[in-house]
């Protein structure tokens, strides 16, 4: 207890080497859970997306490959359309357990017939489905009818409103899904059926029409056979069908992994660096600050002080600096990671999804156990010299 | 006391400049009426508001520096403090920000504002415990 109460003296006792180290330890462990949380997030998001979408292989015409990256990833509607036959002849490859055609479409942007912004909207088949239905069968009764939508996490009903407006058209919003960071946050999910009704109503209530050409869709999602390999069927329907590409989702956001894997390279350096330069900052902070207070652990000594005594004040007093600036990097870096989520997104062009409550908890205690063992080698040989020093001498200097 | 009174000061700067150059406004976007005027959003005037917020919080900071008394270290804590939460309150509940995710003004003012004013409310309580345990400092 008299340790502890001296080295909140010591560290009181010079304010400014104090809060060198807590800024020091605040940097070391404010760095290390804001590139994690922003590295993981990406991360997680990608993956998250990926188990959205269930299929294999999205299959869609030609030349839209990355248009359908940014719509999946960032929100970007993207229209594209191919004929309807397609859908049967992938169903009959080899490979190929189940198809499900879908339709992208968007609201029109700051038009007053819709109540959201320029939002993507995917029109699903309920008969053959198996990406949306697994999730509607969990959270919703019985699945969509006419008129009836789920959205993104972001999606939600104007105040003072009690339905979604799409094209004029009275949507009813009975879920949502759970948050991605990515585009499929800001999309809206619906039946083909209700495509087709907000399509040719949209004539009568909207400022332009819902174009959808007749006997098209937008893609066709996938599954394969446990014994298939997606690799070939991919290939197969490139070489049997013309004019559509096929898209391993397992290969999806090529880009972004690339991205996000050379952004952890440069945080890692930048890592390193840091806390280099940081770790010697308070190295040099507690040689001087023992150096003067040398006589003071001289004293200690003659007074029955043990040297573990000695080298536990200077270790307790640079633990308190570490643990009290950890805990204020963290706190801050978190707070200002989650209230930034959107711009990280857009400056960064990556997914992010910010990670639930728990998981956060793990993170910051990895962060600032990384943070205190930092300090604790930065100040362990400046510690272990006095604590070995004769009292003597030390009083005599 | 000197750390808190140069960071308030510090932190009083930017909430009186930063919603200067991400409101709405300040990227060239207004609404415009039927009648083809065009008027300012609520960010613009939230960020008016952060601005005459920043120049009492800049006089709280700028006092602390100078104080010796305790008494009057834990009065402006306090009164930073409180004027740290208005600056929280303006973009989140008294005036607001555009209703539009994708607006500059809540990609990065709402936040910014809110991330200060943590930070001033945190830095004036410390002040406020601080000066509780403090003698007087001799003139």
């Amino acid at each position: 207890m008299h340790v502890i109460r001296l080295a909140i003296r010591n560290a009181a006792g010079n304010s400014f080497r104090s809060w060198m180290v807590f800024f020091c330890a605040a940097l070391m462990a404010g760095f290390v859970i804001s590139a994690t949380l922003v590295i993981r997030g990406a991360d997680d998001s990608l993956r998250l997306a990926l188990e959205r979408l269930g299929a294999d292989i999205i299959v869609i015409p030609e030349g839209h490959e990355r248009r359908l990256e940014s719509a999946l990833l960032m929100g970007i509607p993207v229209h594209c359309w191919m004929p309807d036959i397609i859908v049967d002849e992938v169903a009959a490859l080899p490979g190929v357990v189940a198809v499900s055609p879908q339709i992208y479409l968007s609201t029109l942007r700051g038009a007053i017939c819709c109540s959201l912004p320029e939002l993507f909207l995917i029109a699903y088949d309920p008969a053959t489905d198996f990406t949306i239905r697994p999730w509607l069968e969990l959270n919703l009764d019985a699945g969509l009818a006419l008129g009836e939508t789920v959205g993104g996490s972001f999606v939600y009903v104007p105040a003072g409103e009690d339905k979604l407006l799409v094209y004029g058209y009275e949507l009813d919003l009975k879920a949502n899904l759970e948050p991605t960071g990515t585009g499929l946050d800001q999309s809206l999910f619906f039946t083909l059926e209700t495509a087709y009704d907000i399509a040719r109503l949209s004539d009568e209530y909207a400022v332009k029409v819902m174009d959808i050409p007749p006997r098209t869709v937008s893609s066709v999602l996938v599954k394969v056979g446990r014994d298939a390999d997606v690799h070939q069927v991919a290939q197969l329907i490139e070489a049997e069908i013309p004019g559509v590409t096929p898209l391993e989702t397992n290969k999806l956001f090529k880009d972004q992994r690339e991205q996000i894997l050379s952004l952890l390279h440069s945080v890692v350096a930048l890592l390193v660096i840091t806390w280099l330069l940081a770790m010697a900052l308070i190295a040099v902070v507690f040689s001087l600050a023992v150096n003067e207070r040398r006589r003071q652990m001289g004293v200690m000594r003659a007074l029955g002080a043990r040297r573990g005594t000695v080298l536990q004040s200077v270790l307790i007093e640079a633990w308190l600096l570490a643990l009290s600036g950890g805990l204020a990097g963290i706190g801050v870096s978190t707070l200002a990671i989650s209230l930034f989520q959107r711009a990280i997104i857009a400056v960064m062009n990556v997914p992010f999804l910010f990670p639930p409550p728990l998981r956060l908890a793990g993170l910051s205690f990895g962060a600032l156990a990384m943070a205190l063992s930092g300090v604790t080698l930065a100040v362990l040989v400046p510690a272990v010299r006095i604590s070995l020093q004769d009292p003597a001498m030390s009083m005599r200097e | 006391m000197k750390v808190a009174a140069v960071a308030i000061v510090a932190l009083a700067i930017l909430i009186a400049i930063i919603p200067i150059f991400s409101d709405c406004e300040s990227q060239g976007r207004t609404l415009t009426l039927e009648n083809g005027r065009q008027v300012s959003m609520k960010c613009h005037w939230t960020a008016r508001a952060e601005l005459a917020l920043g120049v009492p919080l800049l006089a709280v900071g700028g006092l602390l520096a100078f104080s010796r008394r305790k008494e009057t270290r834990r009065n402006l804590g306090i009164m930073g403090a409180v004027l740290g939460a208005v600056v929280i309150l303006m973009p989140t509940a008294l005036i607001g920000v555009c209703v539009n995710p994708d607006m500059p003004c809540v990609g990065i003012m709402k936040p910014a504002l809110i991330l200060l004013g943590v930070l001033m409310v945190a830095i004036n309580l410390a002040v406020v415990v601080r000066s509780l345990g403090q003698e007087d400092e001799a003139a």
